[in-house]
C-alpha cells in the first residue's frame, strides 16, 4: 500500500501550466526529495499535497484515500516551512503543542507529547522561550518539533534548511537524517540543493518546467542521469558536457582522435550523429603510461585547492573541462596534460533532445 | 569643528520656527490660562481676577457633567464600532476576489470626504420629510411613519455616532489592512495545517500582528472622538435638548454663544487636560506593547 500517491497532478494559472501531470507513488517510510531550480513547480506540488493550493487536475491519495478537497488539517500531514513559520507571540512549548491544542487533545497528554518531542530534538531547555529569543537553528528545531508532535502519516518539508548558514545547514541535515532513520516517517522534501537531495533522499524526483525529469534513487540519479539537465543539475562540480560526433563504431570528442565506442552504447547510435558526452570531474585523472581508458589531451588553465581535492579547469579545443584531482598533484597553468577516464564513466546524450543514449 | 558652533547653528536654524510656535501656540495657551482666572467677556470687558471661580462653577455645574457623559459615550461607542467595522472590512478586503482593488479604493472615500460634507450628507439621509433612512425603513416595514432621527433626544446621539463611524471606520480598516498584509503567508498556512479554524486563526495567529497598529488607531481615534466638534455642529448644534452637546460644543457655546470668554477658557483647559491624560495613558500602553513584542 502506498503511503502517498500523486496521480497525474496538473496545475494551471490562467494560460501558464506550472505542473504538467506529475505521477509519484511513495511507500511508507520513504524520503522523497523534490529537486529542481526555482520555478520548476516543486513547491506548488508540495502546497497541493498540503491542501494550501488546489490542483487543476489529477488526484492525491494518502493511505489509499483521496484527500482532494479535504481541509489541510484533515489530511494527516504536517509541514515544516522555509521561514519556520513559528507563532511569534507563543512560547516554544505552545508552538509545538498548538496543533494538538486545536485538535482538543487533553492538556496532560499534550504536555507529555510536547516534552517528549522537545527531548527528541534536544530543546527541552527552550520550552518557555519565545521564537524571537531563539537562534535560526533552534527555531528550525521547534518547527520540526511542531510537525513531529502530531505524528502524521506524511511530513512535508519546504526548503527547511535554506535560511541557515552553511555549517548549521550541515548539522541540521544530519539531524534530519537521524530523525528519519529513528522514526521511519514518510517524508516529501522540497529543495534546490542537490547535496541535501543526495544525502537525505531514498528517492529523488528531479523536476523541470512542471515535469519530472527523472525519478530514482540518489545512486541512479547520480550514476545514470536520464537527461542532460539531470546530469548537469546533480553533482558538484557539475558533470563535464562536451560536444562529440559518432564516426561509425567510434566516438570523436571535441575534434580529437576517435576511440572505439563502448559496447553499452553501440545499439543506440548511427554514424555522423551529433551527441554530447558527459564525464564527471571526479572520474577524470591524469594519464600515465600504465593507465588505460579514454584519453583527452588538454591544456591546464586554473587549479583550485579545496583541501580534499585539486579542482582543475582545462581546455580541450574550444571547450572547457573540470577535473577533481588528488590534492598533491603538481601541475602548471598552461602546461599540456592528458586526462583519462574509464569507459564505465562515459555518459552519452542525444544532442537534439538531451536524453541519455544508455541502453536500458 | 567645535560642538558649540554646531549647537549654536542648530538653534539659529530653529529660531524662526520657535518664534512662530511661541506666537501661535505658546502665547495663546498662556493667555487662555490667564483668561480662565478672570470673568472676561468676549467683547466689552477685559474682566477682573476671580480666582478659581470659573473652574469651580464648571466642574460642579450640571452642563459640564452631562457633556462629559455625552462625550465619553460618543467616544467609546463610536471608536469601538469603528474598530470592529474597520477590522471586519480589512479582513474582507484582504481576501482574493475580483474587484478587490476597486473596493479598497472605494472604501477610503468616506474618510477622504470633508467632515462638513459628510455631516450634510447624513443630515439628508436622516431628513424627517424626504430622508433615505425613513424611506428605506418604511418600505421594509420596520417603522410606520417617518421619524425625525436628529430631532428626538432619544435617537440624535446614536444617529451622530453612525454618521461618525461611517466616516472614520475606513481609517481603522486601512491601518488594519496594512497590518494584515504584513502577516507572513507561511504563518497562516502553518495555522491551517495545525487545524486552527477561522476564529482561532484570527485570535491566536492574526491578532498578535494587528494589536500594535490597532492600538495606534485606537489612540488617534479616541483623542479625536473626545474632541469632536464639526460633525455635531453641522448636524445638530448640540441639540435637541442638549442631548448631543459634547465638551467641545459646550466650550464653543460658553466662549462664543454666551460670550463668557473666562468661563470658556477654563472649560477648554479642562478638556485639554482630559485629552492629555488620555494621550499619556495610551502612550504608556503603547510603550508597554512595544516592550512586549
Amino acid at each position: 500500500m502506498s503511503a502517498l500517491e500523486i496521480r497525474n497532478i496538473q496545475k494551471r494559472y490562467g494560460d501558464v501550466e506550472t505542473l504538467k501531470g506529475i505521477n509519484i507513488a511513495l511507500e511508507s517510510g520513504e524520503f522523497l526529495v523534490l529537486l529542481g531550480s526555482s520555478g520548476c513547480g516543486k513547491s506548488t506540488l508540495l502546497n497541493i499535497i498540503a491542501g494550501l493550493a488546489e490542483p487543476s487536475g489529477g488526484d492525491i491519495l494518502i493511505g489509499e484515500r483521496s484527500i482532494l478537497g479535504a481541509h489541510p488539517k484533515d489530511r494527516d500531514i504536517a509541514m515544516v516551512f522555509q521561514s519556520y513559520a513559528l507563532y511569534p507571540n507563543m512560547s516554544v512549548a505552545r508552538n509545538i503543542g498548538f496543533g494538538l491544542e486545536m485538535r482538543k487533545v487533553p492538556t496532560a497528554e499534550r504536555e507529555k507529547a510536547v516534552r517528549d518531542t522537545a527531548m527528541l530534538l534536544q530543546i527541552e531547555n527552550l520550552l518557555d522561550r519565545k521564537p524571537g529569543q531563539l537562534s535560526g537553528g533552534q527555531r528550525q528545531r521547534v518547527a520540526i518539533g511542531r510537525a513531529l508532535v502530531r505524528n502524521p502519516r506524511v511530513f512535508l518539508f519546504d526548503e527547511p534548511l535554506s535560511n541557515l548558514d552553511a555549517k548549521l545547514r550541515m548539522e541540521m541535515r544530519t539531524e534530519l537524517k537521524r530523525l528519519h532513520q529513528l522514526l521511519g516517517t514518510t517524508v516529501v522534501y522540497v529543495t534546490h540543493d542537490q547535496i541535501e537531495a543526495m544525502t537525505l533522499a531514498t528517492r529523488i524526483a528531479v523536476m523541470r518546467d512542471g515535469r519530472i525529469e527523472q525519478l530514482g534513487t540518489p545512486e541512479e540519479i547520480y550514476d545514470r542521469p536520464a537527461t542532460l539537465y539531470v546530469a548537469g543539475f546533480v553533482g558538484s562540480p557539475q558533470m563535464n558536457i562536451l560536444d562529440a560526433e559518432l564516426t561509425g563504431s567510434g566516438l570523436r570528442i571535441a575534434g580529437e582522435e576517435a576511440f572505439p565506442l563502448p559496447e553499452t552504447f553501440r545499439s543506440a547510435v548511427t554514424a555522423g550523429r551529433r551527441v554530447k558526452v558527459g564525464v564527471r570531474p571526479e572520474a577524470l585523472r591524469l594519464a600515465s603510461a600504465d593507465v588505460t581508458g579514454i584519453r583527452l589531451p588538454a591544456s591546464i588553465e586554473v587549479m583550485e585547492l579545496t583541501g580534499p581535492e585539486l579542482v582543475t579547469t582545462a581546455r580541450i579545443g574550444e571547450q572547457r573541462i573540470t577535473a577533481c584531482l588528488p590534492p598533491r598533484t603538481s601541475l602548471m597553468p598552461g602546461s599540456a596534460q592528458v586526462f583519462c577516464f574509464d569507459e564505465a564513466a562515459l555518459h552519452l546524450f542525444d544532442a537534439e533532445n538531451g536524453r541519455s543514449l544508455l541502453a536500458r | 569643528m567645535s560642538g558649540t558652533w554646531i549647537s549654536t547653528r542648530a538653534w539659529l536654524l530653529m529660531l524662526p520656527l520657535l518664534v512662530v510656535m511661541i506666537g501661535v501656540i505658546g502665547w495663546p495657551l498662556v493667555d487662555t490660562v490667564r483668561l480662565s482666572f478672570t470673568d472676561a467677556k468676549l467683547v466689552g470687558t477685559t474682566g477682573s481676577f476671580v480666582g478659581v471661580d470659573n473652574y469651580e462653577r464648571m466642574l460642579t455645574g450640571s452642563s459640564f457633567q452631562r457633556a462629559l457623559v455625552t462625550t465619553t459615550w460618543f467616544a467609546v461607542v463610536s471608536v469601538a464600532a469603528e474598530m470592529v467595522l474597520g477590522v471586519l472590512a480589512a479582513l474582507l478586503l484582504n481576501q482574493r476576489f475580483r474587484g478587490r482593488t476597486a473596493l479598497r479604493a472605494l472604501m477610503i472615500l468616506p474618510w477622504a470626504l470633508p467632515t462638513v460634507v459628510n455631516a450634510t450628507l447624513w443630515r439628508l439621509i436622516y431628513n424627517p420629510e424626504y430622508g433615505a433612512l425613513n424611506a428605506a425603513l418604511t418600505q421594509l416595514g420596520l417603522i410606520d411613519s417617518y421619524r425625525s432621527w436628529l430631532g428626538e433626544p432619544g435617537s440624535a446621539l446614536t444617529a451622530l455616532i453612525i454618521a461618525d463611524c461611517w466616516k472614520n471606520f475606513p481609517l481603522v480598516a486601512l491601518i488594519a489592512l496594512a497590518a494584515l498584509q504584513a502577516v507572513p503567508r507561511d504563518i497562516t498556512a502553518a495555522a491551517l495545517v495545525d487545524g486552527a479554524g477561522p476564529f482561532n486563526r484570527f485570535r491566536f495567529v492574526i491578532m498578535p500582528y494587528l494589536a500594535g497598529p490597532l492600538l495606534v488607531a485606537l489612540v488617534l481615534r479616541t483623542i479625536e472622538a473626545f474632541k469632536v466638534f464639526d460633525i455635531i455642529w453641522v448636524m445638530t448644534r448640540g441639540g435637541p435638548a442638549n442631548s448631543t452637546r459634547t465638551l467641545s460644543i459646550l466650550v464653543y457655546q460658553e466662549a462664543f454663544s454666551f460670550q463668557r470668554a473666562g468661563a470658556g477658557a477654563s472649560l477648554a483647559l479642562i478638556v485639554t487636560l482630559l485629552v492629555t491624560v488620555l494621550a499619556a495613558a495610551y502612550a504608556a500602553l503603547l510603550r508597554r506593547a512595544a516592550g512586549a513584542s
